[in-house]
């Protein structure tokens, strides 16, 4: 984003509505900091700027800028999935797609959230962590593969070292009894982040929503605890007879 | 888009609320699913959510738009998103959309226990569970939970922790009052599922914690 000076009268309206704290005083006038800014759009969409001097810079979806406003932006729709959002579609479609099966276990590693976004240097350690796990099993449809120049070890393009972004998320599809390593395996490089990541798990329910005990106990097994809240596919989704294209 | 389930705050708040999602499959049903969804959009309107608004058209409940532009808008795997501020409209809703039977998958965020007992209640069987193990990594970092509360409502980090003290500010000053205040908190989020309602109650609470020093 940027802000043009010859039309900025000062008031400092925008600066609170970024994200990243990246709209300051320069002088009298407000300034985009570009190398904090995730292109998220946010002070734009707010219109609190009385004088439109807001505006999309002309380099937002140049590579490897783009990928700031691909995976900070919700509205925006990320090239490589067409999807508006940071990941894929993950359990929200899960009973008309059923890709993720009663046998199977779904992660999810929203890195950069809650709020404080990540750059591509720490997301480099958790995808090299998890690359030396042996755990390469990411979602073919999820725009992290886009980032990953080498699926063996981990490393990210080399390009990207320089972004950040407000979350992205990694999503893995394992049978359950390979969820204990990868909990663990996060746990330990939850030690080397300059920044925060959730965890998500996603199972399959079993009638009256109970959640699997194999799931449960493996969760606990690490050391983890769930939150009371959660999010929940009420099951009334189905796929229409005919093939889509 | 996990962005409903790291909600944070009071267990009694929690229970109040329900995040709700139409979602169609790339794939699966996003062909033809126009006519479903804006049902389902008309419907879930008619139960009265705290907030809401559809992918097509970004803007939410108070945001001046009106309800016959949403539903013109909608198009095939256009996305319904929402909040309710009790069970009871939860469940009323979620009976209705059982009736329809469009086979859209639709999502609720909520307390689990509570979400189980709406179910049984609204005779559906909940097919998937996305847990929260919570955060990780360098937490001092964070915004303190008092703010969180408020920016974790918008999980794609829209909300700035900044946004929330600068509201709280002018709340104090006399600015604005609790509901103008929880408004303007909710306009950053494009999905529409910030509880103004909620957020009056959060500042109400707050707000004599807080000393300003600018008036």
């Amino acid at each position: 984003m940027l802000i043009r000076k010859e039309r900025c009268v000062g008031c400092g309206r925008c600066q609170p509505y970024c994200p990243a704290g990246a709209i300051y005083f320069e002088e009298i006038k407000s300034a985009v900091d570009q190398e904090k800014c995730y292109e998220c759009g946010t002070c734009l969409r707010s219109q609190i700027c009385p004088v439109e001097a807001i505006e999309e810079s002309p380099q937002v979806y140049d590579y490897p800028r783009a990928l700031r406003k691909y995976f900070s932006d919700p509205n925006a729709t990320h090239a490589l999935t067409g999807i508006a959002g940071r990941g894929t579609e993950e359990s929200k479609t899960n009973d008309a797609t059923n890709r993720v099966g009663p046998d199977d276990v779904g992660i999810a590693i929203e890195v950069g959230r809650p709020t404080m976004g990540m750059d591509l240097t720490n997301i480099q350690k958790i995808t090299r962590a998890m690359a030396k796990a042996g755990i390469t099993a990411i979602e073919p449809e999820n725009p992290f593969n886009d980032m990953i120049l080498d699926s063996q070890t981990g490393d990210l393009k080399p390009e990207l070292m320089g972004e950040r972004v407000l979350s992205a998320i990694m999503e893995i599809k394992v049978k359950r009894p390979d969820l204990g390593p990868i909990l663990r395996t996060l746990k330990e490089v939850a030690k080397e982040v300059d920044s925060v990541f959730c965890v998500d798990v996603i199972t399959r329910l079993e009638p009256g929503l109970t959640i699997p005990l194999e799931v449960i106990k493996t969760i606990e097994a690490e050391g983890f605890t769930w939150r009371p809240n959660a999010k929940i596919n009420m099951g009334i989704g189905r796929a229409n007879k005919r093939k889509e294209s | 888009m996990t962005h409903s389930l790291h909600r944070e705050g009071p267990i009694d708040l929690l229970e109040r609320e329900y995040v709700l999602f139409v979602y169609p499959a790339r794939g699966f049903n996003y062909e033809g699913s126009e006519p479903k969804i804006r049902r389902l959009a008309e419907l879930i309107y008619t139960q009265k959510p705290a907030n809401m608004l559809v992918s097509t058209l970004r803007k939410n409940l108070y945001s001046g738009v009106k309800p016959e532009e949403w539903f013109a808008s909608i198009k095939d795997g256009a996305k319904v998103y929402c909040v309710f501020n009790n069970r009871e409209q939860l469940k009323k809703a979620l009976t209705r959309i059982k009736e329809k039977d469009e086979g859209i998958s639709i999502m609720v965020s909520g307390l689990i226990d509570r979400v189980r007992e709406i179910a049984a209640e609204a005779g559906l069987h909940p097919h998937t569970i996305n847990l929260s193990l919570g955060i990780q990594g360098n937490k001092d970092r964070l915004p303190p939970p008092d703010i969180r509360q408020f920016t974790t409502m918008c999980g794609h980090g829209m909300v700035s922790p900044k946004l929330v003290r600068d509201v709280i500010r002018r709340i104090k000053t006399g600015k604005l009052d609790f509901w103008e205040g929880s408004i303007i908190l909710a306009s950053p989020c494009t999905c529409g599922i910030v509880n103004p309602y909620r957020s009056a109650e959060m500042l109400k609470d707050l707000i004599p914690l807080y000393t300003v020093n600018q008036l």
